[in-house]
Formats: structure tokens, sequence, C-alpha cells
């Protein structure tokens, strides 16, 4: 059952990642994204965390997906519906990234320790788990997190406010 | 006293009045006070320098006062202090009395100049006086090296002393360049030395350099080094002294250095600078007794000197150039002398030559302040008007070439005998052939000597006045008496020979090397063959004399020797070194300014110009577009990751 | 079949991949953007594998830093773009050679 789940979800990624950047209408890249993210979501409640999970589908299949939607629509307005999205650089890009990608992959079935581990089974109370390493162990990254939030916030108001009266 | 005590007043005397006349001007400026210091100065130094002297003569030990000089790393490279012993203490006396002398002789000589350059002359005075003391105490040969070097800045100032005219600054600079250039030999030298007794530690020895250079470590030291390396330590001295001692054919200096005044010529120039090489190779004999194909060479370049300076004194016109060349001879002489092996007749000669020699500079000092001439066609029969300065010119004429009982017999006829000696063997030593050459070329250079003094004597004091002569008058006590004390020592002097060779035979004996290196023994008044010969030959030059100025006789030899005359004026010795000059150095010198400008400098050029192309090229990089740069960095990226993997897929 | 660690990464790798390509073929900025968000959710999706394979809960935590870092960078990023059409009315990437050296 975990294997069906684990082909689709994965096939299905593979697959909306190559709409993301294969695809001619800018919209459509960012439509292709939130499949691609959905997907994600999928595949993390297989690896057993749900909270994650949710917070992928509610952060970023919410958020950020509507941002860009927002971001390419505002700037859409005088030049089309179509941004060209053509590409000069395809066959030594792709090389490229081909190229790492096998790095990548021989770095990891190489790697013998990798093969050997097992899953762990801590699963329930991961949320509960979560909340206190936050609040414990990771309790300064929380912090200066908030802190980078905020600067974000202030910075994009800065930067994007309508100067001219 | 303490010969402590006596030997830094001695020393330091003329330098407190030397260094207060240097610093407060104003007193400087007074012009006689100014001089009444420095020969009181002198008076002190001559004071204590009879005194060290009658100790010595007592029998008093040898006295090394040491004080640490340069330190490095907790040892000591070298060290400063007075060393009286047999040697220094009758330098230190002849020093002192004939700088007393030109002092007090300059009172009444340089009246003529203006407050400011008398105090200035006098402070120069004591300052040399200063140098020359520092130099004959010198317990080893550093503190030697510094106070010659001072000495030879004191002979430029002095030299120069009339700076505004320019032939007087061309001669001073002369003299300087062409004496430092030779001390590049004695500098040589002592790093020579250093490192020949460096390398060869031995007990009890030590290797710090002060003993290095201490003179009365030879003995132990120097008799074991291979004759090639000292050979060439005692080489590089002798250049030194071919410089500061007017050898040919570093000789050229000294006849200009008569541009300065005379009674500055009399002391540097005639008795105590110059003699100041003379000096060094006394002090630093074992070494050249360690190189005997150095001493014959120095033997034959003596020789040389001795006879070609008296050749060229033949001709001259000018009183004071006939006495500079008679000075390069007789140092010729004692050069001659000292590498024949006579530690006492180079030693003796240079004390009795001191006097002399001072004299007639004095004396000549006299006529000319009289006649305001250097020339001796504008003298002439002064004897009639200048008897004191007449007589104790003859009598110096007389000393000078080797008359007997005077004191340039006794000396004179010391060096010709171990010429002699050396070349013909005695029942001591074999003999070398190659002194012959010296031996005649000195004897032949004593008949000279009489000739050119007789001459002298005739053309200034005897014969017609000329015009500027029928004013002249003697002149006050301050320029007379020193020529008195002068003229006693010139006569007496030899006869204290006896004790002399005592206060030798002292310190070299307790340094555990006699003197027997040199051949011949020392006999008062005896009359050898070769000193009949000597004595012959002096006679018959100044009856040569007589006959060719008084008398107007042997015309056709004077003609005959026209076209010698000639060649000598044509000054070919100085005309050689000024084309070397041009030829070598200063195109030495443009070679290195070329490699400068165009290698060094064209590198440095090349270095920044390839900087800034390298920019500009590299420029382009930055396109602005940040696809590139993105693109730039993800190809970062994967170098780097690719990279790792090949490293860890090696490893693992 | 047992998909284990190593299917994971794999995955998350030719992700990555897919992102790169996607940043280095785009021309406009907005296109570079959502190939970035594509290269961060792999990552995320590294963080958690390993988390899953591993004692602690670490890696949720830094998963879930890494997904609020990547929320930051999409506002700036996006505040970014709206200027740069402001002052261009184009958001191709080429337009934008200011910084020319």
């Amino acid at each position: 059952m975990n294997a069906i789940a684990f082909i689709a979800l994965a096939a299905t990624q593979v697959f909306a990642g190559l709409g993301v950047v294969r695809a001619k209408n800018l919209v459509h890249s960012v439509f292709w994204l939130a499949a691609a993210l959905i997907a994600t979501a999928g595949l993390y409640l297989l690896l057993h965390a749900a909270f994650i999970a949710m917070v992928q589908l509610v952060l970023y299949t919410g958020g950020v997906i509507t941002l860009m939607l927002f971001g390419v629509m505002l700037t859409q307005r005088e030049s089309g519906t179509k941004v060209p999205n053509e590409a000069h650089r395809e066959v030594p890009a792709a090389l490229g990234a081909s190229l790492l990608a096998g790095t990548m992959l021989t770095a990891i079935w190489s790697t013998p320790d990798l093969a050997e581990r097992e899953a762990v089974a801590n699963v329930a109370t991961d949320s509960l788990l979560i909340g206190q390493g936050f609040l414990s162990e990771q309790l300064l990254a929380f912090e200066l997190l908030s802190v980078l939030l905020l600067a974000a916030m202030i910075g994009a108001i800065v930067l994007a406010r309508r100067t001219d009266p | 006293m303490s010969p402590l005590v006596l030997a830094s007043t001695a020393v330091f005397a003329p330098l407190a009045v030397a260094l207060t006349l240097m610093i407060v001007r104003p007193l400087r400026h007074t012009g006689v006070p100014a001089a009444a210091l420095a020969v009181i100065g002198a008076l002190a130094s001559l004071g204590s320098s009879i005194a060290l002297l009658a100790q010595q003569l007592r029998g008093a030990p040898t006295e090394i006062y040491q004080w640490d000089w340069l330190q490095t790393g907790g040892t000591t490279i070298a060290t400063v202090g007075f060393q009286i012993d047999g040697i220094s203490a009758p330098m230190l006396f002849v020093v002192s009395l004939v700088a007393t002398c030109v002092q007090v002789f300059s009172l009444e000589y340089m009246n003529d100049e203006d407050n400011a350059g008398y105090g200035r002359y006098f402070t120069w005075h004591a300052l040399f006086l200063f140098s020359m003391q520092a130099l004959v105490v010198a317990p080893n040969l550093l503190q030697l090296f510094a106070a010659w070097e001072l000495v030879g800045l004191c002979s430029y100032l002095l030299i120069g002393f009339y700076y505004t005219k320019p032939s007087a600054a061309r001669a001073s600079l002369k003299a300087f360049w062409m004496t430092k250039l030779a001390d590049m030999g004695l500098l040589l030298g002592l790093i020579f030395q250093y490192v020949m007794v460096h390398g060869k530690v031995a007990a009890p020895f030590g290797w710090d350099a002060s003993v290095v250079y201490t003179l009365n470590a030879y003995p132990a030291s120097i008799m074991g080094y291979p004759i090639a390396a000292a050979s060439l330590v005692a080489a590089l001295y002798f250049i030194a002294v071919m410089g500061k001692s007017a050898q040919f054919p570093l000789h050229i200096w000294l006849p200009d250095a008569m541009e300065g005044p005379t009674p500055v010529s009399a002391l540097l120039h005639a008795a105590t600078m110059v003699a100041a090489g003379v000096y060094l190779i006394v002090r630093a004999y074992p070494i050249f007794l360690a190189a005997p194909d150095v001493m014959v060479a120095m033997s034959w370049i003596g020789g040389f000197t001795a006879l070609f300076a008296a050749c060229v004194a033949i001709i001259q016109t000018d009183i004071k150039k006939v006495l500079a060349y008679s000075t390069v001879s007789q140092l010729g002489y004692m050069v001659a002398a000292l590498g024949a092996g006579s530690l006492m007749g180079g030693y003796f000669h240079l004390t009795t030559h001191a006097f002399f020699k001072a004299l007639l500079f004095l004396s000549a000092g006299s006529v000319i302040h009289a006649v305001h001439s250097n020339e001796m066609s504008d003298m002439g029969g002064l004897f009639r008007k200048m008897k004191l300065t007449g007589t104790v010119f003859i009598l110096g004429s007389l000393a000078l070439s080797g008359l007997p009982f005077l004191s340039g017999f006794y000396s004179k006829d010391l060096i010709l005998e171990s010429l002699y000696h050396a070349a013909a063997g005695s029942h001591e030593h074999a003999g070398n052939a190659a002194y012959y050459f010296p031996f005649l070329a000195c004897t032949l250079a004593a008949g000279l000597t009489a000739y050119y003094m007789g001459r002298v004597i005739l053309l200034t004091f005897f014969g017609e006045p000329s015009e500027k002569a029928s004013h002249a008058h003697e002149h006050g006590p301050a320029m007379s008496a020193p020529l008195v004390v002068l003229a006693t020592l010139a006569v007496a002097a030899g006869w204290g020979g006896g004790s002399f060779y005592e206060l030798f035979s002292g310190p070299m004996a307790t340094s555990g090397h006699a003197i027997s290196n040199f051949p011949y023994e020392f006999h008062l008044a005896e009359f050898t063959a070769v000193g009949v010969v000597a004595s012959a030959l002096a006679i018959s030059g100044l009856g040569v004399a007589y006959v060719m100025h008084a008398q107007d006789g042997l015309k056709g030899l004077r003609t005959a020797l026209v076209p010698v005359g000639d060649f000598i004026r044509a000054g070919r010795v100085d005309r050689t070194f000024l084309f070397l000059y041009k030829s070598v150095m200063t195109t030495a010198s443009d070679g290195l300014a070329w490699f400068d400008r165009y290698v060094i400098d064209g590198f440095m050029n090349a270095l920044g110009a390839g900087m800034l192309v390298a920019g500009d090229r590299s420029r382009r990089a930055q396109t602005g577009n940040v696809s590139d740069y993105v693109t730039v960095v993800l190809a970062s990226v994967m170098i780097l990751a690719l990279w790792s993997q090949v490293h860890a897929g090696g490893a693992g | 079949m047992i998909f284990g660690l190593q299917a994971y990464l794999s995955l998350a790798a030719i992700l990555f991949c897919t992102g790169v390509y996607g940043v280095l073929v785009h021309r406009n900025a907005v296109g570079v953007l959502v190939s970035v968000e594509l290269m961060a959710n792999a990552v995320n999706l590294n963080l958690v594998a390993f988390s899953r394979h591993a004692e602690g809960v670490g890696g949720q935590v830094f998963a879930l830093i890494a997904m609020a870092l990547t929320v930051v960078e999409v506002v700036v990023a996006l505040a970014i773009v709206v200027l740069l059409y402001r002052t261009t009315k184009d958001i191709a990437l080429d337009g934008a050679r200011e910084m020319k050296g």
C-alpha cells in the first residue's frame, strides 16, 4: 500500500516539476507548482510527519501560491496574458542539471550508511514534540525567525509601496 | 701618575677642546681665545705624552685599558681603549710635539684670517690631534680604523680650509676620495682577518672579535695561519697604507694637498697623518711577517716610490711641492724598510722624518709668509734677511739628506743597511735577491734627495733676491720658537736611537716575538760600507746642486734633463686616474643605472600595467544580467558537488 | 519494494535538479522564483526524510524553519519584482542591466 502511494505521489511530483519549468505560460507554471507542493504534502504524510504536511498545505499551497499568483497578475496588466517564457539556454542548462542530478544520485546510492537506516517510530505526538523542540532546543532559532519575519514584512511594505501621491 | 690618567689626557684633552669649539659658536668666533684654547689642549696632550714616554723609558710595563664598545647577543665584538707600550708612547710624543709646534706657529701664520676662520682652523686642528692620538693608542685594529677615517676627515677639512678657492676644494676632495678608496683595503682586510681567525677557534682564544683584533694576542694566533690567508690580509692592509701614506700610484693626492695652509701641510702631510699608514704596518707587523711575498712587494713599491718621487721633486718650482714629493719619497723609504723586515728602520725614520720635515715645512711657511708666494722664482737671497729661518731650513735639509751625525743619517742609514742585508744575507739570515732593487732605488734616491734640497736652499736663500723677496723680514716669536724646537730635535733625535730601540724590544719581546726577523742589529754611529756610500752620495748630491745652481755650471746636464722634466710635468699618473675613472667607473655606473631603470623599474611597471589590463578584461564578466549571475552560482555549486564526489569517491 | 531513505533522497535530488534547470532557463523573474520554490521544496523533503530515519525531532523542526524562511524569501522577492515592474514595465530579467560593471 505504501509502495503504491509512494510511486503515485513521486510520479506526480516529478511530472509537476517538469511542468513548472517547461510551461510556456507563467500562470500555468504556478499551477504546476501548486500540484507539486500538494504531492509533497502527501509524501510528508507517508513519512509520518503529519504536522509538517498540514503546514505545507496551509503555508505553501495556500500562502505562497496565492502570493505568486498575485505577483503574476499584478505584473501582467499591460504586457498581456503571456509572458514570454522561452529559453535560449535549454540544452546547456539541461546538461548541467543532469550532471548535477547524476552526481547527487551517485552520492546517495554509493553511501552504504544510508541504505541501512531503519525507520524510527515516533508517531502520534509529533506535533507535541515539535512544539517542545521549538521552545527548548531550538529556542534561539525560533526567536530569530520571528524577528526575521517582522523584518521581511516591513521590508516588503517599504519596497512595494507607491511613492508617488 | 697612572698611565690611564695620562693617556686619557693625551687623547681627550684635544677632544674636549674640539667639541667645545664646535658646539659653542660664539667662542669659536672670538679668534685668538679660541686658538689659545686649542694650544692649551695640545700642550696638555704633549705634557701627558712626555710623561708616558718617560715612564716607558724607565721600563714601565705595557698597559692596556679597554672598555666594551660593540656588543651583540651578550658577547663583545669590539672594544675601545688605550694601549700604552713602547710603540705607542714615542708616537704619542711625536704627534703631540709636532702638533703643538704647528699650532703655536699658526697663531701668527694664520692671523690674516678673520675671526671665524681662525677659530674654525683651530677647531679642526684640535679634532685632528684627538683623532691621531686615538689612532696611536688603539688597542685593536677596529679603533685604529675608526680613528683612521676620522683623521681622513680632518685632512679633508683642513686641506679645504680655503674652501672658496676652487683648486683647494678639488684638492681636498681628491685627497679624501683617494684615501677612501684605499681604505676599502683596510675594511676588507679587517673582515678577512676576522674570518680567518674565527674559523680557527683555538684556546686560549675564545671567539669574540675584540680578541681577534687585539694586537697583543697576535703571536699565539698568527703563526699558525696559512701563508695565503695572511698574505691576503696583509696585502689588503697595504693597499690602505698605499693610499694613506702616498705610495705610487696612489700618491697623487699629496702634492695637491699643498693647497691647504702650510702649517697643515707640516702637520698632516709630512709628520703625522701620512705616517699613520706606516704606523699601521708597525702595529700589525706580525701579520706582515707571516706574509713574506707581501713584504717583498712592499719593499719594491716603497723603493720605486722613493726614487720616482725624488725624480719628480727635482723639477718642481713650487717650494711646497718639492717638500711634498720629498715626503712621498721618504715614506717610500719607510715602507721599503718595513718590507725588508726592519721594524726599527721604518719606525725610527718615521720619527726623525716627522721632526725635520715639519721643520722644513714650517720654515718654508715662514718664507712663504714673508714673500707672499710659493714659487721659488719669487724668492732668492733670503738668508740675509731671515737668518733664523734660513739656518733651520738648512739644518733640516741636511738632516733630510742624511748628513752624518744628524738625525736623518741614523735612520736613513739604518734603512739602507737593512735593505742591503735583506738582499745579501747576514750571519742569521739568507739573503733574498729580490731586495736588491729597493736597495739600489733607495740609495740612488738618497743622492737625488740631497740634490733637490740643495737646489731649494740655493734658489731660496741665496742668489739674487726677486722683487717680492726684497721686502722679506723675519717673523715674531710665535713663528720662530717652534722652528727652534724642531730644529733641535732634527739634529739630536738620532742620538736617542739606542733608547728608542730599547723601547721596541720591550713590547715585542713580551709578545713572544723577537724583532729578529729583521736582520740588522742596531749600532749607534757605526760606519759600515753602506753608510759610507750613502754619506758620499749625499755630499756629492749637495755638491752637484751647488755647481748647477750657485755656479751655474753643468749646463749640458741640465739641457739633457729638460725633456725628462717635461715628461714628469705632464702629470701622467693624474691623467691615468682620470681616464680610468671616466672609462671604468662611469661606464659601470651607466650600466647599473640602465639595469635599474629598465629591468627593475620596468618589471614593476609591467606588473602594474598588467594588473590594470587584467582588471579591465575581468570587468566583462560583470554583465549586469541577473540570469548570468545565477548561472554562475549554480555552476559553482555543481563544480563543488562534483569535486567532493570525486574526492569522496576516490577515498571511499 | 521497500522505499527507504534512498528513494526519498533520490526523489528530492531529481526535484532539485529540475528546479536548477528551471532557474537557468527562465527569462523572467517570476519564473525563476517559481523554480526556486521547487528547489526549496525538494530540500524540505530531504530534511523530513532524514528526520524520519533518525532519533529526535530536530529534522522536522529544521524543516519548519526552512519553510518559514522560504516564505520570507518569496515575500521579499515578489516585492522586488513589483518594484522592478514599476520601473521597467516588464519583468524580463535581461532588461535589468544596471549592475553591469
